[in-house]
């Protein structure tokens, strides 16, 4: 008998349970095998990478270093700017997305014309590509041509004509806020409209302002869509690279910061320890956010 | 915690599936003619907040550089030409050849990234094995590992591959980068389905395969269309990689030939923007007409 036939032969013998055992490895192999490789092995390589100093040329191996990287990293005022940008950036971008999507939601429960396709229009900053977005707002902000820029300053006086908003903190925090304020939007839309009617409307009769209404009925339901779109925000803020480097070279955060010293300067090793000190704030900012800011 | 990071992000996904679906609840409070105003006021600012980034895109690739570059800026423009359009085509590189590049990619990495978590998510959804919880959860974490984190290992891991300064690099990192959300949106989906209907096909004497490849999948289409659209979405946005893998300029991907485009010409807005156009109408195409398939990716949280 064959090594073929004698394995089918065996696989016969199972009983149903132990084949879907079975079949339920080999159908998740595949992904659980491609997902370590090129997700745990990475981890564990940039750890181990965090501690070298990484050859230009990829014949020679890396060469063990101990703590330097970190050591360089805190004693470098660059790095301390870019992890003191990133959390500001985190922070308020967050923020912002979040109490804009709550605003327009909210607009978005009264019934006005073309509210349908006003709903479509709205999610549009979030899904258009990145690229785009980044440059059609560069150039409206451009410190001689740009349109904003003309209305802001030239026009309105808010600021003085010819500074570049582009190259500080504020304007990439308002530039994230309006990429991604359709996302708290579409949640807490969601939530909103499985609130009863009812409630409101006793509410009134009981003679309740508009104010404790929103205060006592709709906040109190909307607190776990909020906290959920708080957490996804800020895991996806503070890992920000793209967003922020298309939009503006001026204004460092720490993905800024791994790109340019793993690929302009190529101190890789000091790229890794950069990113493992940005997987350990994320991991403690979430395992705190989950234990104590937020009951579930 | 990442039992509740997973209730959270399920949840959100549940919640956001029915705002599409479906009409308005109506409110019966009445308002006030003041109330009207006050509320049409706060939609045109809305709207205007929205769209005027994307009317100035619109605006800017068509109207000469002369009107393009003058104050005050021509908000309503009275001239249009196409000659931003014509010079990106026109181009060492023309412009299309990006765009052929993004194609490829996204639709390779999506289509292989579907193939791959169908199965997987089969897996996680309806058979049993020791080990599966803890794969689950390790899948899911992976959802707070963005790309920015592990871009040097890979890098070394592709160079050591030899597969620097190629599309298959790019290819590969879209693939893996979005298989997690594909088992996880597809096994929440599979899980959705009465078992009573799978049951019914084993007892007629399908295979467990059988049973995924004619019953499970034909039901999961809108969910195997969302995982598609969210991974090509994905890929045609992606930048980070696609930029430290290629060198050449024939490889490049929309997002970094447009970012190209900087060095290429002098007084580039006008040609950016029409770059950035047409970068953008896939998208909102797809959008329009997809528009339900495509809240689940949504309401996942990242676009990059």
């Amino acid at each position: 008998m064959s090594v073929i036939s004698q394995t089918k032969q065996r696989y016969d013998n199972l009983t149903i349970k132990q084949k879907e055992v079975y079949l339920g490895y080999a159908l998740i192999l595949p992904s659980v095998l491609l997902v370590a490789i090129t997700l745990v092995y990475p981890l564990l390589y940039n750890f181990y990478l965090s501690f070298t100093e990484v050859p230009l040329t990829p014949a020679e191996s890396p060469e063990w270093i101990g703590l330097e990287n970190y050591m360089t990293l805190i004693s470098d005022p660059d790095f301390l700017v870019a992890l003191r940008n990133t959390f500001i950036f985190t922070l308020f971008s967050d923020i912002g997305a979040t109490v804009i999507g709550l605003g327009v939601a909210l607009l978005f429960t009264k019934e006005f014309f073309g509210r349908r396709l006003a709903r479509g229009v709205v999610l549009l900053p979030y899904i258009a590509p990145l690229i785009a977005s980044a440059f059609v707002w560069q150039w409206i902000w451009d410190p001689t041509y740009g349109v904003g820029q003309f209305f802001f300053a030239d026009l309105l006086g808010l600021y003085d004509s010819g500074t570049d908003l582009r190259n500080s903190l504020t304007m990439v925090i308002v530039f994230e806020s309006w990429r991604y304020f359709p996302f708290a939007f579409l949640l807490i839309l969601a939530r909103l409209q499985s609130i009863p009617d009812e409630l409101y409307e006793a509410a009134k009769v009981d003679g309740a302002s508009r104010w404790a209404r929103f205060r006592d009925i709709t906040l109190p339901e909307l607190k776990y869509v909020i906290a959920t779109v708080f957490l996804i925000r800020w895991i996806w803020n503070f890992n920000v690279f793209a967003d922020v480097w298309l939009f503006t070279r001026d204004v460092p955060v720490l993905g800024v910061f791994v790109y340019q010293t793993g690929f302009n300067q190529f101190e890789q090793g000091i790229a890794a320890a950069t990113s493992m000190i940005m997987l350990v704030f994320l991991m403690l900012f979430v395992a705190i956010y989950v234990t104590w800011v937020i009951e579930w | 915690m990442i039992g509740l990071l997973m209730a959270a992000v399920r949840e959100s996904i549940q919640t956001t599936k029915s705002v599409f679906s479906g009409a308005f609840r109506q409110s019966q409070i009445e308002s006030t003619l003041f109330d009207r105003l006050v509320l049409y006021g706060c939609v045109g600012l809305t709207l205007f907040f929205v769209l005027f980034p994307f009317y100035w895109m619109v605006v800017t690739s068509i109207i000469p550089s002369t009107e393009l570059y003058r104050l005050p800026p021509a908000v309503i423009p009275t001239e249009f030409t196409f000659d931003h359009f014509r010079e990106i085509m026109d181009a060492q590189v023309p412009f299309y050849i990006y765009f052929f590049n993004s194609f490829v990619v996204a639709v390779i990495s999506s289509a292989m990234a579907v193939g791959i978590s169908i199965f997987g998510a089969y897996s996680f959804a309806r058979l049993e094995y020791p080990g599966r919880a803890f794969m689950v959860r390790g899948v899911l974490l992976s959802y707070m590992i963005a790309g920015i984190l592990m871009v040097v290992p890979i890098f070394q891991i592709v160079v050591w591959l030899g597969l620097v300064d190629t599309l298959t690099s790019v290819v590969l990192t879209h693939f893996i980068f979005t298989i997690p959300l594909g088992l996880y949106l597809l096994g929440n989906y599979f899980r959705s389905i009465p078992k009573e209907i799978e049951e019914a096909g084993l007892i007629d004497g399908y295979s467990r395969v059988e049973v995924l490849l004619r019953i499970t999948i034909p039901m999961s289409v809108p969910a195997i269309v969302a995982v598609f659209l969210y991974s090509f979405l994905l890929s045609w946005n992606e930048y980070l990689y696609a930029s430290i893998f290629l060198n050449t300029q024939e490889l490049y991907t929309l997002p970094i030939g447009i970012e190209f485009l900087q060095f290429e010409f002098d007084d580039v807005w006008g040609e950016i923007m029409a770059a950035s156009m047409l970068t953008t109408i896939p998208v909102v195409i797809m959008f329009l007409y997809l528009e339900k398939y495509m809240m689940a990716g949504l309401s996942f949280g990242s676009m990059d």
